[in-house]
């Protein structure tokens, strides 16, 4: 079949439409992908490439009242190498004088981080530790050492960072700083204050660029993070330290389970130290539990102040009505109520029942007036507060324990009795601690507080102020005469704290010797407390100190086990406030001061090439000037006295190196 | 200088869209090189732009070099390259290459300039110009089937045969060429069938072959019936990621573009600058860019038609189609799997996409193009009639 140029061009024409239409699909699918898909696809690209990064806030620091950090966060730096990224050439160079450089930094031989090194080349290591948790001078040290100061892509330098929370207080207050915690429990200041000191999480979109690539789209951040506030807590440095160790003594001394100290700031209800010790098995003390925030537990004798506080608030006795406490010893269906003293105190003034903590004779007076009416003693009680938590930030108070006598399960016939002396009601250190703070505080019971303020670097944020819970507690009658009585408990020579007694400085008191697993005699355990102010005239710190489990075989009351802990703050805290004493004469002369002075002044003017007369002037004096002239002075008599006689002359020439003597009255 | 330019001859606008796709190709090259450098992590942004400009400035002169021969001589280069081009389509086959187990021996290293080379793409050059010549030959014969296995179809089982175990879409890609050309030359319909049936027929022995025995030797057949079965399922499957990503990038692009370099889907591309290369070029430069590359094809097109036209011999038509068709039908393939109309192959963007290979052997069959439109063949038979050439390839091709 023959064929024509023509007939070849109109076949290829044809062919060209056929690719023209071919041209026209793939616009109109190209249209159809932009416009009836696009919207899809435009969606599959943003969730394909574009991911909000969050930025993580920098936590705000915890300070003490004073300034002193309590919790910051510290950028911390793990140096890591990649042992194939530097080529043979860089790496035989440099092994050594890096080496080297380690060692003096990181302190193993330089040996040691050679062979490392090699090691990791060989195995192809990628990824090799150097070292972990650097300070930045540190890092930047390393940073600059030979190899790496060529950078991540020709040196195989490798730096991660990540932010640690630091405590520069160490062990001391550890729980009560506590921490924070994303999955898990969170205690402490750092888990109640949380709030304030996380700050808020920024984000950034990125967009993938890579795999396990991501670049910013924009210059700034979507949502900048902002940083946590930092705050300033009630917690005094100094305060703590003394509580701390002093706890820490007893707790050694007596080998107890564990213990808890708290002081407080009489008007305000700032918390200035809180410690909680609990032995390890291997019989050391460090902070584990909350103690006094979250332990609730029998108190009894500290719990006598409420009692008494009851019936006086009731009239049902008077502080010089006189009870009779017999032998010691009372029973209640059965079951006795002993004193300590053996034999009993027989008879005894309301007030000294508390000053010497009698059980009877506390017991008497409640069971006398409120007997057949337990209820009206149970809600006195109520109503002081007793019963209901304080409401701290701090996460995990424990419930206080009060039974009413409407409550008939766990009400009974001796229940009134037994609450009393502190036993069938359970209270938390910290709790007690509010209403002797109260005493202290003129009847004002104050929440306990940890946090004084919330700052923004200079800016304060959030102030807290003191809080009151009971604007009074009792009558001012009422607390003069328990302050009296909590005073004689030191300070009278019969009382159960007298121990403490100083003569420098005033404390108040009530002295706990609690039996814990009673039920059981051959489990019997002690609970030792002291709950008390100082001074005690004009109140500034209460402070409470519960011992668990001391040994007996040492002692276990609480004047001796938890009172020297009371004492030794008080102390303390007494020695490091200054004393105001005014002088006024300051400026007053003395005319035979004046006349020495005048005397001594005239001889020092003298010629000094002859020796001067020294005879009625005060040894001292004498020493002074003759050896100012280049003599050498013997003396002889008592050092204090005036001088009698002297061995060379007046008027004589001074010889340099001649010894004169003086004889002293 | 002005020697070089006052040489340039043929049809003008054919070197003018050269000209501006290969002055264009710098910015999608340049901006998809990222993806080679940061994510395949090899050589740098620069290195990439260097190395495709000095790929498309040899290109340029292999147009000039070859635009300069009368195109008569390229009957006889056709039967001096046919050999050659089989044993390098031979050599390359044996060395066995493979990507993940499948067959992809497709390039061989030129030795010493460090420049890989892809046979497949010469061959088709060389075999279409050789059944161009054919069927110039035959132009005046009624042909009958059994004297065109020898000299037509032999060659062309071939050629196929070789190229179809590393690369099926240029197999039938040039199948394809191979029977318009003989459509447009005037080759009998009924053998044309006959031949399309004996290709379905071979084709599927190999797929079954391959199948059957799957150690026997390394293909790509599971390949290309994944890449079918993906595009007939019409699911976005994770599978077709490369498609969907390409849709993306074109979704992304909107009407007017992100803008040049601003491409993100550039990065997770794989081929981005090759295969996949307008689908980055409609992300950048949107649809306006989009449809100005395709009408910058068409112009090509138009102006091989006019070439076709103008040229006074059976064979120069015929030359002008069998080497220019190629380069538009690549060019649109290319672009219908980025837009999801055909399943993914592995042809580039001619004049546009990055790699040496494919540039080169368009400029090769550019300049045939324009060697035919420059008249220089009719130039030489004015020399001739004065004076007697004993050139011998003008010999060889004349006889042919």
């Amino acid at each position: 079949m023959p064929i024509t140029d023509k007939s070849i061009l109109s076949r290829l024409y044809f062919v060209a439409g056929c690719m023209f239409l071919l041209a026209l699909a793939i616009g109109v699918k190209l249209v159809g992908i932009q416009f009836i898909d696009g919207d899809k696809y435009r969606a599959l690209s943003q969730k394909r490439t574009i991911k909000n990064f969050t930025i993580e806030p920098k936590r705000g620091n915890l300070y003490s009242d004073d300034g002193s950090l309590l919790a910051t966060s510290v950028t911390k730096y793990d140096i890591r190498f990649d042992a194939l990224t530097p080529s043979r050439a860089v790496f035989e160079d440099h092994i050594k004088p890096l080496s080297d450089s380690l060692s003096t930094v990181l302190g193993r031989p330089s040996s040691y981080y050679q062979n490392l090194m090699k090691e990791a080349r060989i195995e192809k290591n990628r990824y090799l530790l150097i070292a972990r948790d650097l300070g930045y001078t540190k890092y930047m040290q390393i940073k600059g050492f030979p190899m790496f100061n060529l950078g991540p892509y020709k040196g195989g330098f490798i730096v991660e960072q990540e932010t640690q929370r630091e405590y520069p207080l160490g062990g001391i207050a550890h729980r009560s700083v506590g921490y924070e915690r994303e999955n898990g429990p969170s205690v402490g200041l750092e888990g109640a204050f949380g709030q304030f000191l996380r700050g808020e999480e920024g984000h950034r979109l990125k967009q993938k660029i890579a795999q396990g690539q991501w670049k910013p789209i924009t210059d700034y951040n979507e949502i900048e993070p902002k940083d946590g506030y930092d705050v300033v807590s009630t917690i005094n440095v100094n305060i703590q330290d003394i509580a701390h160790h002093a706890l820490l003594t007893q707790l050694e001394k007596y080998k107890a389970m564990h213990g808890t100290v708290v002081v407080m700031e009489v008007k305000t209800g700032e918390i200035k130290a809180i410690s909680n010790l609990g032995r390890t098995s291997g019989g050391k003390y460090f902070e584990r539990l909350n103690y006094a925030v979250g332990e609730s537990h029998e108190p009894g004798s500290t719990f006598k102040l409420f009692s008494m506080i009851a019936a006086l608030e009731d009239h049902a006795v008077d502080t010089s009505d006189v009870i009779d406490t017999g032998k010691g010893v009372i029973s209640f269906y059965g079951k006795k109520v002993r004193d300590s003293k053996w034999g009993g105190y027989g008879e005894l003034s309301v007030s000294d029942i508390l000053v010497r903590s009698s059980n009877v004779g506390i017991v008497k007076i409640i069971d006398d007036f409120y007997g057949d009416q337990p209820e009206k003693f149970v809600n006195r009680l109520y109503n002081m507060g007793l019963n209901d938590k304080l409401g701290l930030a701090i996460k995990g108070e424990g419930v206080p324990y009060i039974p009413h006598p409407n409550d008939k399960e766990r009400w009974s016939g001796i229940a009134l009795q037994w609450m009393a002396y502190g036993y069938g009601v359970s209270m938390t250190p910290l709790q007690t601690l509010a209403f002797y703070n109260a005493v202290a505080n003129d009847g004002e019971l104050l929440k306990p507080r940890l946090i004084k303020e919330v700052r923004d670097w200079d800016k304060v944020i959030h102030k807290f102020d003191k809080e009151v819970l009971n604007p009074s507690i009792c009558s001012s009658e009422t607390l003069k005469k328990v302050q009296a009585m909590l005073e004689n408990v030191v300070k009278s020579d019969y009382g159960t704290g007298h121990g403490l007694y100083s003569e420098n400085f005033s404390m108040a008191g009530k002295t706990g010797t609690a039996q814990k697993n009673y039920a059981d005699k051959s489990k019997l355990k002690y609970i030792s407390s002291f709950a008390g102010y100082f001074p005690a005239d004009e109140p500034k710190y209460s402070c409470i100190v519960v011992i668990h489990e001391p040994d007996k075989g040492v002692g276990y009351y609480g004047a001796d086990v938890s009172g020297p802990v009371f004492k030794a703050i008080a102390q303390k805290i007494y020695i490091n406030s200054p004393l105001i004493d005014t002088i006024d004469e300051l400026n007053k002369e003395d005319s035979d001061l004046l006349e020495d002075y005048k005397s001594y002044y005239a001889k020092v003017k003298q010629n000094n090439s002859i020796i001067p007369n020294v005879k009625g002037m005060s040894g001292m004096d004498a020493v002074s000037i003759l050896e100012n002239l280049g003599l050498r002075v013997k003396i002889q008599g008592s050092n204090g006295g005036t001088v009698e006689s002297q061995s060379l002359e007046s008027g004589a020439k001074v010889e340099s190196d001649k010894t004169i003597v003086l004889k002293l009255t | 200088m002005q020697e070089i330019f006052k040489n340039i001859k043929g049809d003008k606008a054919i070197w003018a869209v050269v000209a501006l796709l290969a002055l264009f190709s710098f910015l999608p090259v340049y901006s998809a090189s990222t993806n080679l450098v940061y994510v395949v992590g090899s050589g740098t942004t620069f290195g990439y732009l260097l190395k495709h400009g000095f790929l498309l400035l040899l290109g340029l002169g292999i147009i000039y070099a070859i635009h300069q021969i009368p195109y008569n001589y390229f009957k006889g280069l056709s039967i001096i390259a046919m050999p050659i081009t089989i044993l390098l389509l031979v050599y390359t086959l044996a060395q066995g290459t493979t990507i993940g187990g499948a067959n992809a021996s497709r390039w061989i290293q030129v030795p010493f300039v460090g420049i890989s080379f892809q046979p497949s793409t010469l061959a088709s050059i060389v075999l279409l110009t050789h059944v161009a010549r054919y069927l110039s030959k035959m132009k005046n014969q009624t042909i009958r089937f059994k004297d065109s296995i020898l000299p037509l179809w032999i060659p062309v089982f071939v050629f196929l045969v070789l190229i179809l175990p590393a690369n099926f879409s240029t197999t039938a890609i040039l199948f394809f060429m191979v029977l318009v050309l003989c459509f447009l030359g005037g080759y009998p319909w009924k053998y044309l069938m006959a031949v399309v049936g004996a290709g379905v027929v071979v084709l599927s022995m190999f797929v079954l072959t391959a199948k059957a025995f799957p150690g026997l030797f390394p293909n790509r057949v599971d390949t290309w019936i994944n890449r079918v079965e993906n595009f007939a399922d019409g699911k976005d499957t994770g599978e077709d990621y490369q498609i969907e990503r390409a849709k993306i990038a074109i979704a992304t692009g909107g009407v007017v573009g992100v803008g040049a370099g601003k491409s993100i889907m550039k990065n997770f591309l794989p081929q981005s600058s090759s295969d996949f290369i307008y689908a980055i070029i409609v992300e950048e430069y949107g649809l306006v860019g989009g449809f100005v590359i395709i009408a910058i094809y068409l112009l090509l097109l138009f102006r091989i038609i006019i070439v076709a036209h103008k040229a006074n011999s059976t064979f120069g038509k015929l030359l002008v189609i069998a080497v220019g068709l190629p380069i538009v039908f690549q060019a649109f393939i290319n672009m219908a799997v980025a837009v999801e109309l055909l399943p993914v192959t592995g042809q580039t963007l001619p004049l546009i996409s990055s790699g040496g290979t494919s540039i080169w052997m368009t400029c090769l069959a550019i300049g045939i193009i324009l060697s035919v439109s420059s008249k220089r063949q009719e130039e030489l038979e004015l020399e001739e009639q004065d004076i007697d050439n004993q050139n011998p390839l003008d010999i060889l091709s004349e006889q042919l």
